[in-house]
């Protein structure tokens, strides 16, 4: 009772640790949950563009905005931040229509449209709309047609619709939103968890501590025991609180078969997140190096296996590095959770298989940890 | 003294094994892993060619012409997919074995079956469209046609000459229009740049923490170095400003190592502006400088409480500067300038992407002419806080 009195002392001293981590998570996850809402249906992407206006807004003027309307979102902003919102991808493009442009059209001069693009692929969707709008303008005005008939002939060309099946039910929109939660709570689990966990062996096993513990009557064994016993009810402590804040923030998916999957995937990679606290702990005892040798590890592994930057957005030569670090498994997992149609023997099972690397992991480190405090102790 | 002090404040600051780490290889560790995570994410957001599969259910007159449009969109320059022609069952397994992104059925409505909603889908999707109203298209444009060589003297009777030459004209028509937009896009467009350019506001700002240590060990209340230099019979400035410019120099030997590394290891592209970005970056530092000073004096409490509200200031600066994702710096210029005015990391990294993205140097001088206020304004504020101190007692 004595070792885990004190655990709780330390903890206490220590909340503030936690509890920036626990912020840090919490606002990460609400700037990813204002895009979310709810969808089973097909519905096509939009891109978002901002449309720069110099003509007079009538006839084909007017039916070219409206079109461009309709299949874009249309963002509202003032023309001095014009070059900011498209460098930082407010709007994918911003679409010139000059002065003149319907009249000098309708007069067959050629008046090309003026695009700046941040050539990703929603810019390259949205100018090739665009591009199929202005053809069969073009080709309904080499017709001779007058403005009002060729305008009626674009709206009826253009109102052909093509139906769409969706072949999955998933709410991909919430699972997708529970994926980026429990990829970040890779750097909110791993730095919290092995700084707190690090700091308390390192005051544990201050010199003078350690010497008063050796040589006391309290079997060593047990210390040890219990001092792992707390440092697990902290784990699951803190993967608790990370999960009910999934609970709240999430919602109705984490009650479904893939929260259930989330929760085993996250709890893992916590006893994980433990063994590696353990592992640092015993091999560094200085306290100024700790959230060094934290920042460096969380970090690294966040970055590295997905957390921040999504993993298909990563050269594939770091996704082959990062296979070595837990992270790796626990983020494809998420990922494969996150995708989980049903639960067949198919899709279910290199989910599990992820399960049994990251446990083949905590085995790893904790033979480690287990090597590495023998020979401290003989040598002590 | 003035070199005295300086000397040894140097090699204090040099010995300080944690504060070498986070003003020195932190940030180089930091970069590294932008560096890593980074390299790839403009590329790969750019549309890469997908697989699509075609199932033909039932042979209608439009099936060879609807294959042959999606034939277009398959080779040549504007190539956006690879086409399967399968059956059905062979399209579904393909779709849920995600080989493909979807399949189309062709039928007098076509129709597209994909598995999720999506960039890539909704490509589809339009191309489809597009297919469709070409068709609609060309009907529209040959009934016209044909009406009005209905009504020409020259017309001989023979309606079915009279269609297949409306058709091959139609089709020439339709080969023959093409439309170009005129793309002014400029060229300086990687926003990974940008996190880059935190990185040196935030290795400008930590340098505050030299200077900050350096001026805690001259003062009374806070170790018995300082208590012995007030003591001291000497100039409590010159003793101040030495211990100040040595953190500087080393400050500025951080930056440069983090300079070094990013352009020759990281291969970081600063541009041809290189003098103007060092410039910024050594009026960042003075800024970093300040800060350092003004906690150090203003604050009248223990190291480790000066270093936290440090470290908080420069992590929040960063972070509204677009550290953690460049998309928050956009918002905080749009919605609530007043912070980023405020904020020194901001004027650091705005500065560069000032100087990196637009064709003016206006707001790069209005930045420079930021930090330069905010430096002064610091560094009056902590030398009138430092003026005449004594001590009854300590």
């Amino acid at each position: 009772m004595i070792v885990f009195k004190t655990f709780l002392k330390v903890l206490n001293k220590n909340k503030g640790i936690i509890l920036l981590y626990t912020l840090i998570l919490l606002i990460f996850a609400y700037f990813n949950m204002e895009n979310g809402e709810t969808t089973t249906n097909f519905y096509a992407e939009k891109t978002d563009i901002y449309i720069l206006l110099e003509d007079e807004n009538i006839g084909l003027t007017k039916n070219l905005v409206d079109y461009l309307k309709s299949v874009s979102l249309v963002k509202e902003i003032k023309e001095e931040k014009l070059e900011d919102a498209l460098f930082y991808r407010d709007v994918s493009m911003i679409i010139k229509i000059p002065k003149n442009y319907r009249i000098d059209t309708l007069n067959g001069i050629n008046r090309e449209i003026e695009i700046q693009s941040t050539g990703d692929y929603t810019a390259s969707l949205e100018k090739m709309l665009l591009e199929k709008y202005l053809r069969i303008q073009k080709i309904y005005l080499n017709e001779q047609l007058e403005e009002t008939k060729v305008i009626e002939q674009i709206n009826e060309t253009l109102n052909k619709k093509v139906t769409v099946e969706l072949t999955s039910t998933l709410d991909r929109s919430s699972l997708s939103k529970a994926k980026l939660y429990f990829n970040f709570s890779n750097y909110a689990i791993l730095a919290g968890l092995v700084f707190v966990i690090c700091l308390m062996l390192t005051i544990f096993k201050e010199e003078k501590i350690k010497k008063r513990t050796l040589v006391s009557s309290l079997n060593y064994k047990k210390y040890n025991r219990i001092l792992f016993l707390s440092n697990g009810l902290f784990t699951i402590i803190l993967w608790l609180l990370y999960v009910l804040l999934g609970f709240v923030l999430i919602g109705k998916t984490m009650l479904s078969y893939h929260g259930l999957f989330f929760m085993i995937n996250s709890f893992i990679f916590s006893m994980c997140a433990l063994s590696i606290a353990l592992l640092i702990g015993n091999v560094s005892q200085n306290k100024e190096a700790l959230s060094g040798i934290v920042n460096v590890v969380a970090l690294g592994s966040s970055f590295l296996c997905g957390a921040f930057v999504p993993m298909e957005f990563l050269p594939k030569s770091v996704v082959k590095i990062s296979h070595v670090l837990p992270s790796y498994w626990f983020i494809k997992n998420n990922d494969l959770i996150s995708n989980l149609e049903q639960i067949s023997l198919k899709e279910v099972h290199p989910i599990i298989t992820n399960f049994a690397i990251l446990i083949g992991f905590i085995i790893i480190f904790s033979i480690g940890t287990n090597l590495i405090s023998k020979k401290k102790l003989k040598q002590s | 003294m003035f070199w005295h002090n300086f000397k040894y404040t140097l090699k204090n600051l040099l010995k300080n094994k944690p504060l070498i780490f986070w003003t020195f290889a932190f940030p180089l560790i930091l970069g590294n892993l932008f560096f890593l995570a980074f390299q790839d994410i403009e590329k790969k957001e750019q549309l890469e060619i997908f697989n699509i599969a075609i199932v033909e259910k039932e042979k209608t007159d439009h099936t060879q012409i609807l294959k042959n449009a999606y034939m277009t969109f398959s080779e040549g320059e504007s190539e956006l997919f690879h086409i399967e022609y399968v059956s059905q069952e062979k399209a579904e397994d393909l779709l849920s074995d995600k080989e493909i992104i979807g399949y189309v059925i062709l039928s007098e409505n076509p129709k597209v079956v994909v598995s999720k909603n999506g960039i890539e889908e909704t490509i589809l999707k339009t191309v489809t469209e597009s297919i469709v109203e070409e068709i609609s298209l060309a009907t529209t444009i040959q009934k016209e046609k044909i009406i009005d060589g209905l009504s020409k003297p020259e017309f001989d009777g023979n309606i079915e000459f009279l269609k297949i030459q409306v058709q091959k004209e139609v089709e020439e028509i339709l080969k023959n229009t093409t439309v170009s937009l005129k793309d002014n896009s400029p060229t300086n467009l990687s926003y990974t740049m940008v996190e880059f350019y935190t990185l040196i506001a935030m290795t400008c700002l930590y340098g505050g923490m030299l200077t900050m240590t350096s001026i805690n060990n001259n003062l009374a209340n806070m170790c018995s170095t300082g208590k012995r230099i007030a003591v001291a019979p000497t100039k409590k400035r010159n003793v101040i400003f030495s211990s100040v410019l040595a953190s500087f120099l080393v400050q500025l030997l951080g930056l440069a190592l983090l300079f070094i590394y990013t352009i020759f290891v990281l291969n970081v592209d600063y541009g041809n502006k290189i003098f103007f970005i060092f410039l910024l970056s050594i009026l960042g530092s003075l800024a970093g400088v300040a800060l350092g000073c003004i906690i150090a004096t203003l604050l009248k409490t223990n190291e480790n409480t000066k270093i936290g509200i440090l470290l908080a200031v420069t992590m929040s600066g960063s972070f509204f500067s677009g550290m953690m994702g460049i998309t928050m710096k956009y918002q905080i210029d749009k919605n609530i300038p007043i912070i980023n005015y405020l904020n020194p990391a901001n004027m650091i990294t705005d500065g560069l992407y000032s100087l990196y993205y637009y064709q003016t140097n206006t707001k790069f001088y209005f930045n420079v002419i930021s930090l330069l206020i905010f430096s002064a304004l610091l560094i009056i504020l902590s030398i009138e806080e430092l003026r005449r101190q004594k001590y009854d007692s300590i």
